[in-house]
């Protein structure tokens, strides 16, 4: 087993139970540490500006992220999506996006770092993942250069086995040979990513599993009854 | 317990829904509903209270959780006020709701902790073979080891210890001071018991039975106020809060209700919603003017001048004009009114002088018994001088008569009040003494008066209280004249409205209108006219006037002793009710009497070398009407004299150990107290011994140990902060002046190099580390209000109730009870070898409530040293004791109820009772000792709550037993049946248990002059009125009057306006301050509204109420013309020293003053200041203390000291301030290491060690 074959073969496992497991042990055990931790009270200055590009950013790039890699290639072929347009939409909505996230990050970033009070309030952790999400966006975005180039030439081979290996961790079924001779940048890309998902649950990030979807959806009387 | 798989039943959840689909009924998880259910759960709740000197004394319940307090909040069980009344309860402020804080802040003191340079000095003097008393002697002995840790007080270096090594080092110390020195130059100061007073007990107890002095601290806070012994004879009474909703008219002067009596504040607030109108007196728009119906915003330190033109208005409208029948029975029945006072000629006229006495007539009116102690009065039935009843000369040496019946040598009598118009009678021309800037020293008024034959064959004038009265005021009643008031509007004469608004800035018509009313209202009600004062007017040299002021007002009115009436002075005064039981406890008296007792302000005074700087010069005070016979005189010399005349205690005594001084007394062969007492004198005569404040900066008479416990002593206590640092101290200071004004002093010997650290060692005993901790040698961590079991008692309501242990004590710490028990453990351990069993020679003054209140008639002087009379112990000189002292028995003494208890029994205020039932019962109660010594079988005292019982059992306010013997003894004096007084509380004992359980109403007592009732509220001076119980004075009435030679000398005969004193300390500030703009304040130290009382300022929680660290306020004009911003660093300077605070600038403060709030700490961001180079500084580094000679006056009547009831006060509101701007750049923090350079600079640079 190489290098290569530990990153993607084993490390997505390591990331995706740490992920998992991790959440939900944190949620069991640490209830009152589940939260956004918020700045907001602390400071406003440019809060709304920067956590609405940012957040609006990373929404739009998960959900690319979810939608594009794990259709499998026959159902975009019969929505009538071909290759070039499905590269064509990744390249132009991942840019977008991937660029609010780099602006709106890099200004909650340095607030995080200058602002006081932000400062005072924040913990090594805080710091570290976004920092860590900038650069990944960032990575991710200087992706777009080679694709653009893969495109230009008609060349969808690379975005296809992206989507099959990652179809192929998901399936556990990992097989990280799909990869082997793809620009290092992909994969740097990726083993960023992954690795968001292995700190995830020692940050702030949890927030996420708790987005208050249900809120759109809520009666608006809710009655929860005494449990005997 | 899982939150998530819980969640995971989401197809199984039953869900109805409700009003077509809108509502919705689930059962999802609702256990995060219990972290907030959780932050209220909690494992018990325990009875306890507050106290840094709360007068509140709110019962607080205390809620544990995990063996952690968690948080307090107010009970609401008090015992119910009366069926028409509103209830005390609720009680408590936001000050006490945060305390709970304080238990694990970062202020707490863990752990038992020394000077680090003492401790290696200690160990490695006992590492050469020494024994600890003698390790203590070698360090003290080589004065560069002293040096080493006293000279680095205040700049930290604290190491942990073991409470073993350091008890054994204090008592080590004091065995070393007691054997060197003596025991009286070891001192205690801990404040106010009321508030825990088995805590204050402890340290008093200790020290009592080793022979040490315990200092007084209402006087020296300023708290005490004189006028109250001058006029009633009472240390302090005032009413039950209450009692204010039965007033319906109310003048509030200077006490912030709503800020600092915040608990009792709604009576004043609903006595409003039935008709009571409130007139508030304060320079500030303060926080109680908006509950008031009329602001009179008044100049500071003015306030006599208002109060007298109010009464000058009462007194012509309802005296003069017409003759209000209740005013005038009252007038006459409890006050000094209608008694004789002689004139002396002075100029073309006459001077008032001494109150006529029995022994001025031929035969002394047929009276035996104490005739020149029998005051005269006219009866206008007989047409007769008589001497009636209950006069003080009644008091000591018969039975019966020693009351306020309208009786003469058993006939009734009706005094006269004024001669005016009356056949035999003349008008003469009376000088009386006046301050008032700029008018004349002594304004002549015509007077009617009568001629009387006097024993020696001479005639002399004599005129009544009343009608000289009258002149004082200014008032023209038709005898012509100079001097008196042609009308209202008359701003030449002293005393009218119009002069008083000229004085105090307060409009005339409001002082007129509101004299008008006061006294209408008085008239109308039988006296339910109130003044509620505070420490705003009782902080100033002068408030002696400006009391009297107001208590002249009310008697004229006859408002004091009615229910709804009289004075309300708050002002840390505290009522320990069960004194009775406690002083027996906390004095020793139960081995020794008597105990060592110092009043605080002398005492400080002297030893922190205040006098060396002393700028007021009392000539400028004196009158030109009196004998004058000091003239020339400082104000350190009246104090040597006064302690000489034994008026005044000293400690130490005189310049000699007084253990040797029994040594040599029996040499001398003087074999018992008399004889010791007679050596004592001889050798005081001859000059070989001296009072030990004729020498104050002489090492033999250096106070050498200072314990401080619950108390800021050094900090927020510490009038002339800055001077207890360089001469009490030795450490870094910021006195910016060398003494040296005070050197013209006849009586104190002037030492040209002033001495800096007296003190040999100073252990603090604390549970938060304050300026006091910060400056001591050894600092032991004390149990906090949540975590011992003591009592707590207030005037502001009649009930005990207790501090309780919720949690034991955090860290090392333990209850004080423990800690003094484990110091005189280890005392007795070492002193058997070192000390033994030795006599120790006591002097005592002459005290009031003691037959020694007679020793001098007449008022008159007479210095043994200057040759009027002989030295005679208890008459011209202190009274002289022995007491015999085994102080290896100290510790077996401290844990048992010693014998005197049952050999001579218990008294209060000169009434005597046996105390041989309770003695048995608390054998029982709380069993006996059984370690073997002394004490062994005898009850104990070892746990804290056998303490608290014991003090309950023998205390009349809490056991109806003795509250009957002790009403029995005071019956027998009056002649008069009080006992229906306690009825059907005569079987009552109250316990610890019970007041755990419930605060207890206390029971009527003879300690006190009010009553508990359900008819009336406990109100001051009611039993004098009606029960016809004398105060205790020289006339047994109320006086108006004041004749002692030195009351002459000042002119306070009759009470005055005198204009604050000009301290002069503002003009002697180096010039880089006055040099940019700067403005000249005076400087006032009220009391805050975010810590002080129940908690303090440095706590979390109330610091980030306000700025987080000191300020001050100064007005918006003020700060506008110097350029000074809000939140902007000022530096308030003068020659005493320096203060750096931020600024608030306020409408609400007007011009001339700053107001910084008292009890703000050195430790929570003070920078350094630029003019001294130290660090910042506290609200007193800019004081300094100043005594007044009328305070020291004893051994007469009312004007005799005892603790904490007469003395000279530390007054701090006259001081003057020059306040400028420090720019944020120049704020230096000070946050360097210690070298040797700046160790070696203690004072400013460029100021010596004088």
């Amino acid at each position: 087993m190489d290098m290569h074959q530990i990153i993607f073969g084993v490390y997505p496992y390591i990331a995706l139970v740490t992920f998992i497991l991790g959440s939900w042990i944190r949620f069991d055990h640490e209830q009152y540490t589940w939260k956004s931790d918020s700045s907001q009270l602390l400071s406003k200055t440019y809060m709304r500006f920067a956590s609405n590009v940012f957040h609006i950013g990373i929404l739009g790039i998960f959900f690319g992220h979810l939608v594009g890699m794990l259709t499998p290639h026959s159902v975009f072929l019969a929505m009538g999506i071909s290759d070039a347009a499905h590269q064509g939409i990744a390249i132009f909505a991942g840019g977008i996006f991937g660029l609010m996230v780099i602006l709106g990050g890099v200004i909650l970033w340095l607030r995080r770092l200058f602002n006081k009070r932000v400062r005072a309030a924040s913990r090594w952790m805080d710091i570290n993942i976004l920092g860590w999400l900038i650069l990944t966006a960032c990575v991710g975005f200087s992706t777009i250069f080679w694709s653009v180039g893969h495109a230009e030439h008609k060349d969808f081979t690379v975005m296809i086995r992206l989507t099959e290996y990652v179809q192929s961790v998901v399936m556990l079924q990992a097989n990280p040979e799909l990869i082997r001779n793809i620009d290092p940048v992909y994969k740097l890309h990726m083993f960023f990513g992954l690795s968001v998902f292995l700190f995830f649950p020692f940050t702030r990030l949890v927030h996420i599993w708790s987005a208050p979807i249900g809120y759109l959806f809520r009666a608006y009387q809710i009655v929860r009854a005494k449990r005997v | 317990m899982s939150h998530f798989l819980d969640r995971l039943t989401y197809f199984t959840h039953p869900k109805e829904s409700f009003s077509d689909g809108h509502g919705v009924k689930t059962i999802e998880d609702r256990q995060w509903e219990d972290s907030y259910r959780n932050r209220w759960r909690h494992d018990k709740v325990v009875r306890s209270t507050h106290g840094v000197n709360c007068t509140g004394g709110c019962s607080w319940k205390i809620f544990v959780k995990n063996g952690l307090v968690s948080f307090e909040m107010q009970q609401t069980d008090y015992p119910r006020t009366r069926d028409d009344m509103p209830n005390h309860e609720p009680r408590g402020c936001q000050r006490g709701a945060s305390f709970s804080w304080y238990l694990y802040s970062p202020h707490r003191i863990k752990h038992p902790m020394i000077r680090g340079r003492l401790l290696d000095l200690y160990r490695a003097e006992k590492k050469s073979g020494k024994d600890p008393v003698e390790a203590w002697a070698a360090i003290q002995a080589d004065t560069a080891k002293r040096d080493k840790y006293v000279k680095v007080r205040g700049l930290g270096g604290f190491v942990r210890t073991s409470w073993d090594e350091v008890l054994e080092i204090t008592a080590a110390a004091n065995i070393h001071t007691i054997q060197k020195w003596g025991p009286d130059r070891i001192y205690g100061f801990s404040p106010i018991p009321a508030m825990s007073m088995i805590s204050y007990a402890a340290g008093s107890r200790y020290l009592s039975l080793i022979g040490a002095a315990c200092g007084s601290f209402y006087d020296w806070y300023c708290d005490l106020p004189i006028g109250s012994p001058q006029t009633w004879g009472e240390q302090t009474d005032v009413p039950e809060s209450a009692d204010w909703y039965n007033s319906t008219y109310i003048i509030i002067a200077g006490a912030n209700l709503p800020m600092t009596r915040t608990p009792d504040a709604h009576f004043a607030i609903e006595t409003r919603y039935k008709g009571t109108k409130i007139v508030s007196m304060s320079p500030d728009y303060a926080e109680f003017c908006k509950f008031a119906d009329l602001w009179m915003p008044i100049r500071q330190g003015t306030d006599s001048a208002a109060f007298m033109a109010m009464a000058h208005v009462a007194l012509k409208e309802f005296y003069i004009q017409k003759q209000d029948p209740y005013f005038q029975e009252y007038a006459r029945k409890y006050t000094d009114l209608p008694m004789q006072v002689m004139l002396r000629p002075h100029d073309n006229g006459y001077v008032s002088d001494r109150n006529l006495r029995a022994s001025d007539f031929s035969g002394n009116l047929n009276e035996s018994n104490n005739p020149e102690w029998k005051t005269i009065g006219f009866d206008e039935s007989s047409g007769q001088f008589v001497a009636p009843n209950g006069s003080i000369g009644f008091r000591w040496g018969e039975e019966g008569k020693w009351n306020l019946l309208e009786r003469s040598a058993g006939t009734d009598t009706h005094l006269e009040l004024t001669a005016q118009g009356k056949a035999g009678t003349e008008v003469v021309s009376v000088g009386f003494p006046h301050f008032a800037h700029g008018e004349p020293d002594l304004l002549f008024r015509n007077v009617p008066a009568r001629r009387v034959k006097l024993a020696d064959g001479s005639e002399a004038l004599v005129a009544s209280v009343f009608d000289l009265l009258v002149s004082q005021y200014g008032v023209d009643r038709g005898l012509g004249g100079p001097n008196v008031a042609s009308s209202y509007d008359d701003a030449s004469c002293a005393y009218t409205p119009a002069w008083a608004e000229k004085v105090t800035g307060v409009k005339r018509a409001d002082i007129e209108r509101t004299g008008r009313e006061f006294a209408d209202n008085a008239s109308k009600t039988k006296g339910k006219s109130m003044v509620i004062m505070g420490a705003a007017i009782n902080h100033w040299y002068h408030h002696d006037q400006s009391y009297r002021s107001i208590m002249n007002l009310l008697h004229l009115c006859g408002c004091v002793g009615q229910s709804g009436g009289g004075w309300a002075h708050y002002v840390g005064q505290e009522k320990l009710r069960p004194q009775a039981g406690w002083a027996p406890i906390a004095f020793g008296l139960d081995w020794h009497r008597p105990p060592r007792h110092q009043n605080s302000t002398s005492y400080w005074y002297f030893h922190t070398d205040q006098w060396r700087y002393e700028t007021v010069k009392p000539d400028q005070l004196l009158s030109p009407a009196g004998k004058g016979r000091n003239k020339g005189y400082s104000l350190a010399d009246y104090n040597v004299v006064s302690t000489r005349l034994g008026w005044l205690p000293s400690n130490p005594h005189f310049n000699k150990n007084p253990l040797e001084l029994a040594t040599d007394a029996a040499k001398a062969g003087a074999t018992d107290e008399a004889s010791v007492a007679q050596y004592v004198a001889g050798q005081l005569k001859s000059g070989a011994l001296d009072m030990a404040f004729a020498d104050p900066d002489n090492p033999i008479n250096w106070p050498r140990n200072l314990i401080v416990w619950r108390g800021n002593l050094i900090g927020t206590s510490a009038k002339g902060h800055e001077y207890f640092l360089k001469h009490l101290l030795g450490a870094q200071n910021g006195v910016l002046q060398e003494g040296g004004v005070g050197n013209d002093c006849k009586e104190v010997n002037w030492i040209d190099e002033a001495p800096a650290g007296k003190l040999d060692l100073m252990v603090d005993i604390n549970f938060r580390l304050n300026s006091t901790g910060a400056y001591a040698d050894i600092i032991l961590p004390t149990a906090t209000w949540y975590e011992k079991h003591d009592l707590n008692t207030t005037d502001m309501h009649p009930f005990i109730h207790p501090l309780a242990e919720a949690v034991s004590p955090g860290w090392e710490s333990k209850s004080d009870w423990q800690i003094f028990k484990a110091l005189a453990k280890k005392f007795s351990s070492l002193a058997g070898k070192h000390l033994g069993v030795r006599k120790d020679v006591v002097s005592l003054p002459m005290q009031h409530d003691s037959p020694f209140e007679l020793a001098q008639p007449f008022g008159e002087v007479k210095d043994w040293k200057r040759g009027d009379c002989d030295p005679i112990p208890g008459k011209t000189m202190p009274i002289i004791k022995v007491v015999e002292r085994d102080y290896a028995q100290t510790y077996s003494k401290f844990i048992g109820l010693g014998p005197l208890m049952t050999k001579i029994g218990n008294n209060i205020k000169g009434i005597d009772w046996n105390t041989e039932q309770e003695y048995k019962e608390l054998a029982s109660l709380n069993r006996t000792v059984t370690e073997p010594g002394v004490s062994f079988g005898m009850p104990s005292l070892e746990e804290d709550i056998a303490v608290c019982d014991s003090v309950m059992r023998m205390a009349p306010e809490t056991n109806g037993e003795v509250a009957h013997k002790s009403w029995t003894a005071l019956s027998k004096k009056t002649g008069l049946d009080h006992h229906h007084l306690y009825e059907g509380r005569h079987e009552d004992k109250i316990t610890f248990r019970d007041i755990q359980a419930q605060p207890r109403k206390i029971i009527t007592a003879p300690t006190w002059s009010g009553i508990e009732s359900e008819k009336v509220s406990y109100t001051a001076g009611y039993t004098n009125i009606h029960e016809h119980i004398p105060f205790r004075t020289l006339t047994g009435r109320a006086h108006f009057y004041q004749d002692h030679e030195w009351m002459l000398d000042f002119g306070e005969g009759f009470c005055c306006f005198r204009p604050p004193v000009d301290m002069q300390e503002h003009k002697k500030v180096p010039a880089s301050v006055t040099s940019g703009p700067h403005l000249v304040l005076s400087w006032i130290t009220p009391h805050s509204k975010w810590g002080i009382h129940s908690s303090y300022q440095d706590n979390l929680r109330m610091l980030n109420l306000f700025r987080g660290g000191p300020y001050f306020w100064i007005s918006e004009e003020d700060a506008k013309s110097v350029g000074i911003a809000d939140n902007d660093w000022v530096e308030a300077v003068n020659a005493n020293g320096a203060t750096v605070a931020r600024a608030v600038v306020s409408q609400r403060v007007p011009r001339g003053m700053a107001l910084m709030y008292h009890a703000q700490e050195k430790n929570v961001n003070v920078p350094g200041s630029p003019t001294t180079g130290k660090r910042g500084g506290i609200l007193n580094s800019v004081t300094r203390v100043v005594v007044k000679p009328t305070h020291m006056i004893g051994g007469y009547a009312q004007l005799s000291y005892s603790f904490n009831y007469y003395g000279p006060v530390g007054s701090n509101r006259d001081e003057v301030v020059v306040v400028r701007k420090i720019a944020d750049q120049d704020v230096d923090w000070l946050e360097r290491p210690l070298t040797p350079a700046r160790e070696a600079q203690r004072n400013p640079v460029g100021i010596g060690t004088k």
